[in-house]
């Protein structure tokens, strides 16, 4: 039996009206008021198509044709194969570790021994059982609410996520590592909502990891929210199971000097893509969004990303890398606003992308919007095949022809790393990306 | 001192480009262990065809002759399998290769060539200390290895870069393509010494190049004159000051 509902539903999104109705109770009210309204704004929008420009690089057409609803909340307690998969993929010298299976935090695997105090680190259901004043405020009234079908469908379904509070002036220096996992379900869909609120002249940095085996889609939201002076690192290593979808969203709100560095990897899944879209609201940020993907077989990826400078004196740097062997389809897009009165604005935006086979291919849009008039803004887009002069080089100094391209492809893709502080961190992102070179067929 | 072995024989070489011109018309060319040969010709020559062609680069297609190095058909090796059995080219243009370090990229090449011969690959602190040695005599400093191979790098680091990979990887045979072209005189000096400090029994060099003035630097046991895609005429250290005194135009047919 459908749920019966008083707004318009889209065929595709009736599955997930029925599932709702049969979510679970005992939330706090103001949670389910919100899950509500998320779940009208999809079932009014449904999935986004092709016709939409900012999906118009990804076919989601499996989705709509075959329902991938959302996991149950009974989680059973790790056993041997997940703590394995922890093992093979997490990095070894992460100091905390937040781990989540199935969209549900599991805090036998996750260990916050040693945070400084001022700092909340924890599963968002836990949180908002026990601190709901970190979070309510952030689900309630949500930093953007345009045309995002995934997002609402995420604030519908969401079952846990990370929350990470930083207290003003608090430092840490060592990244906070967050690993999620899939545990081999079939079908079904993982809804994460995390939460990062980054005190006045705070530093701190995450590194996030999604992994799995199965057939699954995720659908991960996280939302920055950087004060003042604040100063944050974020990585996604993204390496999904073969067959799984990955639908990731980054929203960042950044305060005046406030400084962000995001790096997005995507590595691994049938169908990945990434959002980040960033709003500087105060005057002198420092906004770095890099990131690159791998691709071949039939893989397809989107990397997008929209900054919008509402204030004067911001900076903006983007390097992205594609790289698609096989029969893959890569795509970049990158928005860079500049709204009237944000003066001194200083943006540069790159994408450079290697389709290493003929069947291969590669998207690359770099858009800029400037209504200011004293501002420094450029883009640079190239799409190519490796440079034969280069590989000629390194033959000619005995490097075999598979070692020469796949340092080369290697040396390419690093130049996306550069930001990654950290040297052991910068280090465990290359032999990923080294991993995955070596299963790069033509 | 043993008979000086034959490294390289290159016999009535003819190569075409891709489109069909032909640009080496009938090279003959022979080179002993411990000699260094100056091919000296005008642009447009055959000289650099003639080095692309030995180091192994596509493009080029052999129409007629052969050469041999070490005994064996040097043009019947893959470009990397060249290297390994010990021929060096020095680019007149050394390429560019953003986000590879340079260390890295010679410790590869190394240790390839290394495997290929049965020895065991250096570790991190061996190569090191084979690196900090020959710097010092190129005047190279330690940033360079540390920065992506070439990139940024002025036209006479470039130059020295690769006077220095010769050194590391200690070839059989060197051809240098124009080294000494772009180079102020400190550089050169520089450049020449370190060819000079490779001179050894058992190797042999090629200089390529345009003038006379690094083989002021640089003494060769033999000059030859390319022109016309053909050795037009063949002699000692002296050729090469009479060439530049009477200039390329007057010796023999022009191409």
């Amino acid at each position: 039996m459908s749920a019966v509902v008083d707004f318009p539903v889209k065929p595709e999104a009736r599955p997930y009206l029925d599932a709702f109705a049969l979510g679970p109770s005992g939330e706090p009210e103001w949670l389910g008021m919100r899950r509500r309204r998320g779940l009208a704004r999809f079932a009014e929008q449904g999935f986004p198509n092709r016709r939409s420009e900012a999906w118009r690089y990804i076919d989601l057409r499996a989705l709509e044709e075959k329902p991938m609803l959302p996991a149950g909340a009974v989680r059973a307690v790790a056993g041997a194969a997940i703590r394995n998969q922890l093992a093979s993929i997490a990095f070894s010298e992460a100091a905390y570790r937040l781990v989540l299976v199935d969209g549900r935090y599991a805090p036998e695997l996750s260990t916050a021994e040693g945070l400084p105090s001022g700092i909340w680190l924890g599963g968002m259901a836990m949180t908002i059982a026990e601190r709901p004043d970190l979070v309510r405020y952030a689900i309630d009234a949500p930093l953007f609410d345009t045309e995002r079908p995934f997002a609402a469908l995420n604030a519908a379904f969401f079952g846990d996520g990370v929350v990470l509070d930083i207290a003003p002036g608090v430092v840490l220096d060592r990244p906070i590592e967050i690993v999620h996992l899939a545990s081999g379900g079939t079908g079904e869909s993982l809804h994460t909502r995390s939460l990062v609120v980054a005190g006045a002249d705070s530093r701190a940095s995450i590194l996030e990891i999604f992994a799995g085996n199965g057939s699954y889609w995720r659908n991960d939201v996280v939302e920055l929210r950087l004060a003042a002076g604040a100063e944050f690192g974020r990585v996604a290593l993204v390496e999904e199971a073969a067959d799984a979808l990955h639908i990731g969203e980054l929203l960042a709100v950044l305060g005046s000097a406030a400084r962000l560095t995001s790096l997005v990897l995507l590595l691994a899944g049938r169908t990945m893509r990434h959002e980040a879209t960033v709003r500087s609201e105060g005057e002198a940020t420092q906004c770095r969004l890099n990131g690159a993907f791998l691709l071949s077989g039939r893989q397809q990826a989107n990397i997008v990303t929209a900054v919008d400078h509402a204030a004067p004196g911001g900076q903006t740097r983007e390097v992205f890398k594609g790289v698609a062997a096989g029969r893959a389809h890569g795509a970049f897009q990158g928005r860079i606003t500049v709204r009237p009165g944000a003066q001194k604005v200083d943006a540069h935006q790159l994408s450079q992308n290697l389709v290493l086979s003929p069947h291969a291919a590669i998207d690359t849009k770099p858009e800029l919007e400037i209504y200011a008039d004293d501002v420094k803004c450029s883009h640079g887009a190239a799409v190519g095949d490796l440079d034969e002069a280069a590989l000629f080089y390194m033959r000619s100094r005995g490097i075999g022809h598979e070692e020469a391209r796949r340092m080369l492809i290697e040396g390419f893709v690093r130049e996306a790393l550069e930001p990654v502080g950290s040297a052991p961190l910068r280090e465990h992102l290359l032999s990923r990306v080294a991993r995955r070179l070596t299963m790069l067929e033509e | 001192m043993a008979a000086a072995a034959a490294i390289l024989d290159i016999n009535n070489l003819h190569v075409r480009l891709v489109d069909g011109r032909e640009i080496l018309r009938g090279i003959d060319l022979a080179v002993n262990s411990g000699e260094v040969h100056a091919i000296m010709g005008p642009n447009g020559s055959g000289k650099s065809t003639l080095a692309a062609v030995l180091a192994g680069r596509d493009g080029y297609e052999v129409s007629e002759g052969g050469v041999t190095y070490l005994g064996r058909d040097l043009l019947a090796m893959p470009a990397e399998e060249r290297a390994r059995e010990g021929l060096f080219l020095a680019f007149q243009y050394p390429v560019e290769i953003p986000g590879v370090n340079n260390m890295y990229f010679l410790r590869t090449a190394i240790n390839a060539q290394r495997r290929h011969r049965g020895e065991p690959e250096l570790d991190a602190g061996q190569f090191l200390r084979a690196v900090r040695a020959q710097l010092k005599l190129l005047d190279i400093g330690e940033d360079l290895l540390q920065r992506a191979v070439n990139v940024g790098f002025s036209g006479g680091e470039k130059k020295r870069n690769e006077i220095f990979q010769m050194a590391m990887l200690e070839p059989r045979l060197a051809i240098l393509d124009e080294t000494d072209s772009g180079l102020d005189i400190d550089a050169l000096k520089v450049v020449a010494r370190g060819v000079n400090q490779q001179r050894a029994p058992d190797r042999a060099i090629v200089m390529i190049t345009h003038y006379q003035r690094l083989l002021g630097y640089v003494e060769p046991d033999r000059v030859h004159v390319l022109q016309g895609g053909r050795i037009v005429e063949s002699g000692d250290k002296d050729l090469a000051v009479e060439l530049e005194r009477r200039g390329y135009g007057l010796l023999g047919d022009a191409a």
